[in-house]
């Protein structure tokens, strides 16, 4: 290039304002986008405002006492049984259900050769999707029997342990927190399955092979390098589970003797409580003063849910840096 | 183990007392022998991993056959015809059926369908087509309400019926659905047009188009596959739901093509009412009407599977 060129002139880039179809465009996505607000907002909002005259007249025993009698003048309603049963519930679903998950997806990813691994994966993917009245249905007719008998067992055998005792052998063992446990477990395993799934064959590849070529053995493997990578984002499945779990209605509605009586720790005793199924149960003949209390109760649950959805979410997000949103 | 069998313990209990201690200990044996110490650890964890794998496999796999093989026996075309309006409950299996139910989910389903999944298209537009501050709470909002327990969606669609009067109809059950279905839509959405290559979008943009026209002449049909998915798996996750129903809706025996008046049974609606009678030919119906349920959602599965595979391996191909 010769020094007598001129130099070329720069030249401006100018980005004009949008178009109107453009603005029409953003515009209307950012208003449908934003609806999500709007629509959290209302739920929470309208609940509120039903729940509102209960919640301040029971207070903080709303979610801590254990009397909810509609007929008593002043009215007491109080969730805590159901509340704690709830919880129970989701907890011992998630205790069994998590351990099976595990081992499901270590067999899909690590173990099996590719076409059955793809079978299993669409299978548990459909697994995933299944209704959960199809599984009260099944839960009620079909497993209520055999998982009783556990429960007789495990109260013949281990009964010197407070979790399996019951005040009355004689009762039976049908409708106890136990069976809703495992029926809540058999749903929320496909879900936890496929989450592990998806981060173990995400893990990458090299790091195991080099633990393998480092010496490694299956299990050191296993708990060394696979399990503290995807720790986190086991655990966001295993609370998304979680939040299922707590939210599950009809699936056991059936399949629990609800009763206000709170059963802390007796797994086999035929009562529990759970939320859902309590509002499902109590709101056809509800006066309008005890349906509010109903609407307190979906408030109390929507509010825990969320939190447990939150607590996954950022767990999630963080173990998994490539899933960063753009 | 037959010495335990014989002994009075049922084949589950000899199974779990017995026979898996005794695999451990013997593959554990085997380890030591081909690997050393570590192969100890080795075939406990295969053992183990086989154990539950297998165990929550025949758990699962058990509905599916329970549902499978009860339902079958009350399926027939008649079934899936007909509506209950003058059967009770001690009329044989040969009258009455399911064809106003599924009408009912097809209908409900339909009109949830009609809300959502524009919105929900829109909203995965918005999260990744511009460029805007607030796509990061409003992604966090929509995992919100894709926590939302179905009964809570229900109440507040009942709270909405008892403050305005509504009266329960087919259109009150649709907007129980509403915020169930939104966010599974809006999520899958906005995957799949994340998917598509960015370099379209670009080059649409640099050959003068406006952003509108660049979405829906080339992203648009780029993803389309995709959203279809999500139409699907929205669609599959809304057919299934009892309980916001149940609340929000009548249910009825005759067929109601009306969803402003009147009462309207779906499928789960159905299986629920039938469910815990204590007479054999009404548990037979739920069991056929979960049969029937079940094939729905498969149907919704496998499409959305096939879908989902034909544009993977479209993908490869241009590769």
């Amino acid at each position: 290039m010769s020094q007598s060129q001129t130099k070329p002139q720069r030249r401006k880039l100018s980005a004009g304002p949008l178009s109107r179809g453009d603005k029409w465009f953003f515009r209307t996505t950012s208003a449908a986008a934003h609806f999500a607000f709007v629509l959290v907002a209302l739920v929470l909002g309208f609940l509120l405002f039903q729940a509102w005259p209960v919640l301040q007249s029971q207070g903080v025993n709303f979610v801590l006492g254990s009397t909810w009698d509609p007929d008593s003048d002043p009215m007491v309603l109080q969730l805590g049984p159901m509340l704690w049963g709830s919880l129970l519930i989701a907890v011992l679903g998630i205790l069994i259900a998590t351990p099976m998950a595990i081992s499901m997806a270590y067999l899909i990813v690590f173990m099996l050769p590719k076409r059955w691994a793809s079978v299993a994966t669409t299978l548990i993917d459909l697994l995933a999707a299944l209704p959960s009245v199809v599984l009260g249905l099944w839960g009620l007719l079909v497993f209520t029997p055999i998982a009783a008998g556990w429960a007789e067992i495990l109260n013949k055998y281990l009964g010197f342990i407070p979790l399996f005792q019951v005040t009355d052998p004689e009762n039976g063992f049908m409708r106890s927190p136990f069976i809703a446990g495992w029926i809540v477990a058999v749903m929320i395993v496909p879900i936890i399955t496929s989450v592990t799934r998806e981060i173990f064959s995400q893990l990458d590849r090299d790091l195991i092979n080099g633990a393998l070529a480092l010496g490694g053995s299956r299990l050191s493997t296993f708990r060394r390098v696979i399990m503290p990578t995807a720790s986190s984002g086991v655990v966001g499945g295993v609370l998304l589970g979680l939040g299922r779990a707590v939210g599950e209605t009809v699936a056991i509605f059936y399949v629990l003797n609800l009763s206000m009586e709170i059963n802390w720790m007796n797994l086999v005793e035929p009562h529990g409580g759970a939320v859902a199924s309590w509002i499902l149960a109590r709101f056809g003949e509800a006066s309008p003063l005890e349906k509010q209390g109903l609407m307190a109760a979906g408030l109390v649950l929507f509010i825990l849910t969320l939190i447990v959805n939150y607590i996954a979410n950022v767990i999630v997000n963080r173990a998994q840096p490539w899933r960063k949103n753009q | 183990m037959l010495l335990a069998l014989l002994a009075g313990l049922d084949l589950t209990m000899s199974f779990i007392t017995l026979f898996v201690p005794l695999q451990l200990i013997v593959s554990s044996f085997v380890g030591y022998r081909a690997f050393g110490r570590r192969g100890i650890g080795d075939a406990i964890l295969v053992v183990l991993t086989i154990f539950f794998s297998t165990f929550v496999l025949i758990l699962l796999l058990s509905v599916l056959y329970s549902v499978i093989t009860e339902g079958a026996k009350a399926i027939s075309f008649q079934f899936i015809g007909q509506n209950n309006v003058y059967v009770s409950p001690t009329t044989s299996l040969d009258y009455g059926g399911v064809g106003h139910a599924i009408l009912g989910t097809l209908i409900v389903v339909l009109l949830t369908t009609l809300a959502a999944v524009p919105l929900g298209v829109a909203m995965a537009i918005y999260l990744t087509q511009s460029q805007s501050k607030t796509r990061n709470l409003v992604r966090t909002f929509t995992q919100a309400l894709s926590g939302l327990p179905s009964v809570v969606s229900g109440l507040f669609i009942l709270s909405i019926i008892e403050a305005t009067q509504m009266g329960r109809s087919g259109i009150t059950g649709s907007l129980a659905l509403f915020p169930l279905m939104l966010p599974t839509v809006a999520r899958v959405a906005e995957e799949a047009l994340r998917l598509v290559p960015v370099d379209l979008r670009y080059a649409a943009l640099a050959l003068g188009a406006p952003n509108y026209r660049a979405f829906f002449q080339v992203i648009l049909p780029a993803a389309k596959s995709g959203l279809l998915t999500a139409l699907l798996l929205g669609l599959a996750r809304v057919v299934g739901e009892t309980a916001p129903l149940i609340l929000t809706m009548n249910p009825s025996s005759g067929t109601n093509l009306n969803p402003f008046d009147g009462g309207m049974t779906t499928l789960p609606t159905y299986i629920y009412n039938y469910l815990a009678s204590s007479y054999q030919t009404s548990q037979a119906r739920a069991w056929g009407a979960a049969l029937v349920l079940l094939m729905v959602v498969g149907i919704l599965f496998a499409l959305a599977r096939i879908l989902g595979k034909s544009k993977s391996k479209k993908s490869k191909a241009t590769k």
